[in-house]
């Protein structure tokens, strides 16, 4: 048996020397947990990359909401809350379009570039993750360049089966109550696999009863941020079919997201508007609501010695926001159909990617592929933020591993991308109108009402990495990278030229600014005895370019707006790490320690960078027994003195997590229930990264959170 | 047990180095903020239509102050502004002058700056701010804005009334 176990280990290290991330060949292997868990370690040892992988357990335990709030307790990985019940990912200071999301090997795509956007995945419905903390460029393009969250593909069970999990899970701090049913079958060759989640959640609370935004005292009624109530909705369904050498795999899904905005922040705060209004539970305006259908097709072919794949998908976003009718300027009346849809986004994007991996030996493996993808927006809504666009990417790579002893493995790439990004122009007339009666000249107010330029631009890039991982002993294990990575200017950093709604800030496009490029570099160690493990990785990126908001100290002429912040290019510097380790203590308990830091610099400015996250540092001592689980965790954040110009100094705090879990028998299967309890001493504090700290708004306070999960099965 | 405290105090050390080392700082570079002392007009104040505003502030900054805009726009029915239209809004230009005027009474708009570069602290006080005499009456905003050589911004919002003299 143990023999059979270490075979199959060593199958494995081979296949996933050649997985740069996940296959489905590798799959089919995976049949016992066991061997599971040391193909994870074992990938996570052999990728030259810094990775890290996040099992559907720990998923489940640490579930507060959504995805991001799962993953965050990992070192470098933070989450930039969008208040509500919605967060982003950021990995090493890198945000928005710097960081793509990936389920079954296709880039997710929303409206990633705003900041009061979250991601539209249900967190119930991910098993393993992989986050890549360095450039992922060379398989996923633009938009990679920060790192990569892919949700790893579903495991299949061996057997014939019929299987399922309910899960529920409630929440205090914004009293959601949320339910996941999941059914299976496994028959022969096919399998099939459907998900149903729903949440609901009111105002979340805060702990303090007053907040000062732009100098107003701001009164928070009952410890609740009013109107940031929610729900969300969600459905998937995959259908998979392998037989022999052939793999094919159908996944649909469809989230629904809809949220309150905190009336008090969005817009000139009014007394009125923060006014009580007797019910948390309710969705008053203003609110969004996003829409995110996504369809999958995976397929694979394995002949001898090449196995050919192809990826082809489809997505809809649909994002609106809706607030009663306003405009600034006199003569904009209210449309006659839905008059208070303010703002409405459809996006479209097509992509596909075929590949070819060649095995030349059981030491040497070529991928060749190509990636194409599409993209089209289409705007909607009496107020304007963002064009109509389209966007065409067309890559080609070429990714070659080889094992070149027991020890040592090198990995290297390179890609060549190109892209054109064409927005269409937009004047507001309403707004020129404005500006001649109040007075401008006409070349003026030309220059403003133009809402956005148009555009119509052609980049390419060559992008490459290589990088080796050394494993001199059992324990030990080294990696090293270096990478060059690009990012497509979006079509906000492009095209806006306005003031922004969500920021109230004067934003303004540069329709030539240039593409972002860099060099990153990592490196890692890693030690993992059977009492004590720890592993270090620092980084070093290098942007020769790199786009950010720059405040110009030119007036706009605009209502709302101070100065002018214009998108633009400067060189920049991000530098940090993590070290993570645990230590086996005696009778069953467990200490690990996690922290992380970036230090980023804009060059030109000699300026940090806005959004630099705080340091973290998270201690965590755990007991299990028998099923039993119990933890405590301290999370020091650490301040963030390092801000960028108009951005305010986030201080310190010093929090307090712990849960316990329990496996208890019912009937034939082991259902888990979980109790856990966020900053558990309500402490007042601010992210550096939400959406609403430049408003002054804390975090949420003291959180209880119980979940209920039920697996259950049959043999068929 | 004693090559892992070794090891302990390894990672202790390490994670010291990480952190003391976020304490440096880039003293040279300027983020911090202009301060804004506004005096007049105080929150809720009624400002008279056809009368200059009684406008006083005070503001600094630790290295220079680059300039400062008044900015004054309606709040009418609180975040709905739809009720006006076909609006012929008074044209106060940027020497003040009111150019045209209709007998509807229309919302009042005004947005001026002022260069302040070459000061660090500056008392501002004056009358150049005026009410024309038939704005429509009601609530409205007044930001002011303030940015120092650097670029970096601080605003203050007022929330004001409009209203007649009698």
């Amino acid at each position: 048996m143990y023999l059979r176990i270490r075979v199959c280990i060593a199958i494995l290290i081979f296949i996933s020397l050649h997985n740069l991330y996940a296959d489905t060949i590798s799959n089919i292997f995976l049949n016992e947990v066991i061997v599971k868990d040391s193909f994870l370690d074992t990938k996570k040892k052999t990728t030259v990359q810094s990775m890290e992988i996040i099992a559907k357990n720990y998923i489940q335990k640490r579930f507060s909401g959504n995805i991001i709030n799962s993953i965050e307790d990992v070192a470098g990985v933070h989450s930039m809350d969008i208040g509500s019940g919605f967060s982003k990912p950021v990995i090493r200071g890198m945000a928005f379009n710097r960081i793509a999301v990936v389920e079954n090997n296709i880039k997710q795509e929303g409206q990633q570039w705003g900041a009061d956007h979250g991601l539209e995945i249900d967190a119930l419905n991910v098993e393993n993750i992989t986050i890549h903390k360095g450039p992922g460029a060379l398989l996923y393009g633009s938009d990679a360049m920060g790192g990569v969250i892919e949700i790893n593909e579903k495991v299949i069970p061996f057997e014939d089966i019929f299987f399922g999990e309910f899960f529920a899970a409630a929440k205090s701090v914004n009293e959601s109550v949320g339910a996941s049913l999941m059914i299976g079958l496994k028959k022969n060759n096919w399998y099939s696999q459907l998900r149903y989640t729903e949440h609901r959640f009111g105002d979340y609370k805060i702990p303090t009863d007053t907040i000062i935004y732009l100098t107003q005292k701001i009164p928070i009624y009952n410890g609740r941020l009013k109107n940031t109530a929610g729900k969300e909705n969600n459905i998937s369904w995959l259908l998979k079919y392998r037989k022999e050498r052939t793999s094919l795999q159908l996944q649909i899904s469809d989230v629904y997201q809809k949220t309150g905005f905190f009336p008090g922040a969005h817009g000139i705060p009014d007394l009125s508007r923060v006014e009580d209004d007797g019910d948390s539970r309710n969705i008053d305006y203003p609110y969004s609501f996003v829409n995110h259908l996504k369809a999958i097709i995976n397929g694979k072919y394995s002949f001898d010695n090449v196995i050919f794949s192809a990826d082809v998908s489809f997505q809809n976003n649909h994002r609106e926001e809706i607030s009663l009718f306003h405009s600034h300027y006199p003569g904009q009346t209210a449309p006659q159909k839905d008059p208070d849809k303010e703002l409405e986004f459809r996006l479209n994007t097509y992509q596909s990617i075929m590949k070819g991996v060649i095995l030349s030996g059981d030491n040497v493996r070529h991928t060749i592929g190509v990636d194409v993808q599409s993209q089209n927006n289409e705007i909607g809504g009496y107020s304007f933020l963002l064009p109509q666009y389209d966007r065409v990417t067309l890559g080609g790579f070429i990714i070659g591993e080889y094992k070149l002893s027991s020890t040592l493995n090198l990995q290297g790439g390179v890609r060549y991308d190109i892209g054109r990004i064409r927005a269409e122009g937009y004047d507001d007339k309403y707004l020129y109108e404005y500006l001649i009666s109040q007075g401008y000249e006409s070349s003026m107010a030309d220059n403003y009402q133009t809402r956005s330029y148009d555009v119509d631009k052609s980049y390419k890039s060559l992008s490459g990495a290589v990088g080796i991982s050394w494993i001199p002993f059992n324990n030990h294990s080294f990696k090293f990278n270096i990478g060059r990575s690009f990012r497509l200017p979006g079509v906000n950093e492009l095209a806006s030229n306005g003031v922004h709604h969500g920021t109230f800030r004067h934003e303004q496009g540069d329709p030539n600014i240039k593409q972002e490029e860099g060099w990153q570099f990592d490196f890692s160690y890693d030690y993992t005895g059977e009492y004590i493990g720890f592993s270090v990785s620092p980084f070093l990126n290098r942007y020769s370019n790199y786009i950010y908001l720059r405040p110009t100290g030119e007036w706009s002429v605009l209502p709302h707006a101070g100065q002018i912040y214009r998108y633009t290019g400067c060189k920049a510097m991000l530098v940090g790490g993590e070290l993570t380790g645990y230590l086996k203590l005696p009778m069953n308990f467990r200490y690990e320690l996690a922290a992380d830091y970036v230090y980023t610099r804009n060059e030109d400015e000699k300026l940090p960078l806005a959004f630099s996250p705080q340091p973290a540092l998270r201690q965590t001592l755990s007991f299990e027994k028998s099923g039993f689980n119990i933890y405590v965790q301290s999370h020091i954040i650490g301040v963030q003195k390092r801000i960028a110009r108009n951005e305010d100094i986030t201080k310190s705090a010093s929090l307090w997590h712990g849960g316990v879990s329990y496996e208890l028998p019912f009937k034939k299967y082991k259902a888990e229930l979980i109790l856990s309890a966020r900053n558990i001493f309500n402490v007042r504090y601010y992210n550096h990264l939400s959406f609403y700290r430049k408003m002054e708004i804390p975090e949420p306070g003291r959180s209880f959170n119980l979940m209920l999960k039920i697996p259950f099965k049959a043999k068929i | 047990m004693k090559s892992i405290i070794s090891k302990i105090k390894l990672v202790l050390s390490l994670l010291l180095i990480v952190f003391v080392s976020s304490c440096d700082d880039d003293n040279e570079i300027d983020v911090v903020k202009p301060v804004i002392n506004l005096i007049e007009p105080e929150n809720e104040d009624i400002l008279l239509t056809g009368e200059e505003v009684h406008f006083e502030m005070e503001l600094s900054d630790d290295i220079m102050l680059g300039s400062y805009k008044v900015e004054i726009h309606n709040n009418f029915n609180g975040h709905d502004h739809s009720n006006f239209n076909n609006h012929n809004l008074y044209i106060l230009n940027q020497s003040n002058q009111i150019t045209r005027s209709e007998s509807e009474r229309d919302p009042f708009a005004y947005n001026r700056s002022w260069d302040l570069s070459g000061k660090k602290n500056v008392h501002i006080h004056h009358h150049e701010i005026v009410i024309p005499k038939d704005a429509a009456t009601g609530e409205y905003h007044l930001i002011v804005y303030c940015t120092d050589a650097a670029g970096n911004e601080s605003y203050v919002v007022r929330h004001i009334v409009i209203d007649d003299a009698d």
